[in-house]
């Protein structure tokens, strides 16, 4: 199967409940061979997308086609024969043989008074080899655990050798061992040429597992691309209302997004200027905390792609970047002092200094802004005692000292009394 | 289990065949007077060589054979019944008389025997349409008043059941105040007799019960699906909605032809499918005709029961039936509780 045929086809389509539209005019093919991901807000859509293809969710205008077959043109047992549905969640309440249950799979095959013949039976065999429950054939399945049973309907969905696979949020509720053995068995049918269509909660996982990712949000369906130029900040800024690091896996190399700040508890920010002193990550939960509180928050000389530096240019901070592992230059120790000299107080973390970071503590100490020292100089002054003694200034200054970021908001609370 | 199950089925119906046979013998044979096996064999010979005859082979094919006949009938139209209710409301505890469809076809069927009292013939023809028609429309009010908000769930439709039963049992007897002459006959009647069974009645309800016998054999699948759940069935091919319409006017028909011949039998519905269900599994396919067949005898055997245990006095086999299930529903209720 190395010939590419569109398998499933949305075009113009509307879909929604009760005559109400939810999604309008969405356009989305799905080929033979690949995994789309439809990702989006809650109540964006994404379910009532896919619902619509088994009748779930009402075609209010535009079409849909299975196979070439316009979904109108479809008896219901023919769109069966088609589309396989994975259930999200399985409840059984009878006490069906599991070989029984999965062979129901087989209903849209067999006609009316057909009893299962060789062809039906393999089917069963192999749905059953291929999800690894061959071994319950005999259990009841109103015996069997959540996961042999999600597993039993996936061979259920098997069975009925469908040429389309439709899951919906198929893992959202399995454990991690499942979820994988779900999506990795989704991905091996793929790659025999089924096409599947998947709702994702996970932004990660669907990055991992879908060639390609399509997003659903404020009613329209927006056009499917490959994971990296679909899911970028900009994108989780504008749909999902929050910033984040989209960034690659060590381990999977695949995207890795790493939420940090809802949009909106950003936007009410109005609490006054802070200046943060850090480096290699030691200053992020500092400062997501402190921008969550209300603080405007810039930063000191910080080398881009360190964590600290990710996160400020997520959150949108005004910082002094310099390359990485590269000495902070006379044009950040200028910025630097301009954004210390700015702030309403001065936070130093607890960063080891050398010779190419020690200017920061210095444009800080010089600032002349209320300054909070957070932790102990010794052990982590590199500069030949330039640091030290440049800390023993800001102490004899009038410098707070405190020893956890614990007590850095009530330190900047004193010095800069909240504004009404 | 599958195999077993599967291997097991052909020789369980067979055995049911057999029970309902020897059910059918038992229930010619006995009785206030006693009928030789050699005389019944006798008596069906005669018959079946057009000889005219005695006492005893008017007692055998013009009393008892037609009785048993619509007792089988009538408890296989109910069981199969019990089990198309329990499937499609995913909902162990349905069954027609229950559900109140019994009582709708019950007062379809007196007013019918109210306005026909004068037209004995007609009355073949209009009692089972009128039945039918009670039943079906007693079926959407129950639906409807136990899915009002939104979702069918199981006590609301119990509920339902019972309240337009009691409904309906209330205007049945409004209707019998205005057919005072009437009212010996159609009193016996509703408690579930077969004391006036005749070949005219089998020929009344036979056709009624092999249409519907035939149409739900050939939905046993779908049956099977819906215990899945709406949703799921729909997924793998049910056209739901049509579906259950057509099941549940299958399931009302049933009913019909069984009230219009013999008043109100409870609990075969209830029971049978249940007592299936325990040996041969929920497979619809199995457990469908196995019902058929297990109804029948069951009522056979009741009516046997009714006829003779205070002979010459005899009781409606409904109070037979209700005294057997009555306790039995207790009990599948207690043990849903419980688990």
């Amino acid at each position: 199967m190395n010939r590419r045929e569109v398998l499933l086809r949305y075009a113009e389509a509307t879909v929604g409940y009760a005559g109400e539209a939810v999604v309008r005019g969405a356009g989305l093919t799905v080929e033979s061979g690949e995994i789309v991901g439809l990702v989006g807000p809650n109540g964006a859509g994404k379910s009532t997308l896919l619902r619509a293809i088994t009748g779930d969710s009402e075609l209010l205008c535009g079409s849909i086609e299975l196979a070439g077959v316009r979904l109108v043109d479809l008896t219901p047992q023919r769109r069966a024969s088609l589309v396989g549905v994975v259930p999200q969640q399985v409840s059984v309440a009878f006490s069906f043989a599991a070989a029984e249950f999965v062979e129901m799979g087989r209903h849209p095959h067999l006609p009316r008074f057909g009893r299962p013949g060789p062809e039906d039976v393999r089917a069963v065999e192999t749905a059953m080899d291929l999800t690894d429950t061959a071994h319950l054939a005999d259990k009841p399945v109103d015996a069997l655990s959540g996961g042999d049973l999600q597993r039993l309907a996936f061979a259920q969905v098997l069975a009925t050798e469908p040429r389309i696979l439709l899951l919906d949020e198929p893992v959202s509720h399995l454990d991690l061992n499942h979820r994988l053995q779900v999506l990795d068995l989704t991905r091996a049918l793929a790659e025999k040429g089924l096409g599947v269509l998947a709702v994702f909660h996970d932004l990660e996982l669907a990055c991992r597992y879908a060639d390609r990712i399509a997003v659903v949000a404020s009613g329209s369906l927006h056009p499917a691309g490959p994971p990296a130029r679909v899911v970028t900040a900009e994108m989780l800024r504008s749909v999902f209302g929050v910033r984040a690091v989209v960034g690659t896996d060590p381990v999977t190399g695949t995207l890795a997004v790493t939420p940090i700040i809802r949009d909106g508890a950003v936007a009410r920010a109005e609490r006054g200027r802070v200046h943060v002193v850090g480096g290699s990550g030691v200053a992020a939960p500092l400062v997501r905390r402190l921008v969550l509180k209300g603080w405007t928050v810039t930063a000191g000389a910080l080398n881009t792609g360190d964590a600290d530096a990710t996160l400020a240019e997520a959150l949108g901070l005004e910082f002094a970047a310099i390359p990485p592992f590269a000495p902070m230059d006379a044009a950040a120790a200028i910025t630097c002092a301009r954004l210390a000299e700015a702030a309403d107080a001065i936070v130093v973390c607890e960063v080891p200094f050398g010779h190419g970071n020690v200017d920061n503590l210095l444009v800080s100490v010089r600032a002349g802004r209320p300054l909070v020292l957070v932790g102990e100089i010794e052990g982590r002054d590199f500069a030949g005692g330039a640091a030290a003694s440049y800390w023993t200034e800001a102490v004899a200054g009038g410098a707070r000292v405190v020893p956890t970021f614990d007590e850095v908001e009530a330190a900047l609370d004193a010095l800069v009394p909240a504004r009404h | 289990m599958r195999d077993s199950r599967d291997s097991r089925t052909g020789p369980a119906l067979a055995v049911l065949a057999g029970g309902l046979v020897a059910a059918v013998v038992l229930g010619v044979a006995l009785g206030a007077v006693r009928v030789a096996p050699s005389e019944l064999l006798g008596a069906l010979g005669r018959a079946l060589s057009g000889q005219q005859s005695g006492m005893i082979d008017t007692l055998v094919l013009q009393v008892r054979l037609p009785r048993v006949v619509v007792a089988a009938l009538v408890g296989a139209a109910l069981a199969g019944a019990g089990t198309i209710f329990q499937a499609l409301f995913r909902n162990p505890l349905a069954d027609p008389y229950i559900l109140g469809i019994s009582s709708g076809a019950g007062l379809g069927a007196v007013v019918a025997l109210t306005l026909t009292a004068q037209a004995t013939a007609l009355r073949y023809g209009v009692v089972p349409l009128a039945a039918f028609v009670g039943a079906v429309l007693t079926m959407a009010l129950v639906t409807r008043l136990a899915s009002w908000r939104g979702r069918l769930d199981a006590a609301s439709l119990l509920l339902a059941g019972v309240a337009v039963s009691y409904t309906l049992a209330a205007l049945t007897s409004f209707v019998m105040v205005f057919a005072r002459e009437q009212m010996a006959t159609v009193v016996f009647w509703m408690m579930g007799g077969l004391s006036g069974a005749s070949w005219p009645y089998v020929a009344m309800i036979a056709p009624m019960f092999l249409v519907g016998a035939v149409a739900s054999l050939a939905f046993t699948r779908e049956l099977n699906l819906m215990l899945l759940g709406d949703e799921r069935a729909g997924h793998l091919g049910v056209d739901v909605r049509r579906f259950k319409l057509i099941a549940l006017a299958v399931a009302s028909l049933l009913t019909a032809a069984a009230v219009a011949v013999a008043g109100l039998i409870g609990f075969v519905g209830l029971m049978v499918p249940h007592m299936v269900r325990l040996t041969l599994g929920p497979d619809h396919r199995a457990l469908l005709p196995a019902s058929f067949l297990g109804g029948a005898i069951v009522l056979v055997l009741a009516d046997l029961i009714a006829r003779t245990v205070l002979a010459p006095v005899e009781i409606p086999v409904g109070i037979v039936t209700a005294l057997i299930g009555g306790p039995f529903f207790l009990w599948l209720l207690v043990r849903g509780e419980r688990s």
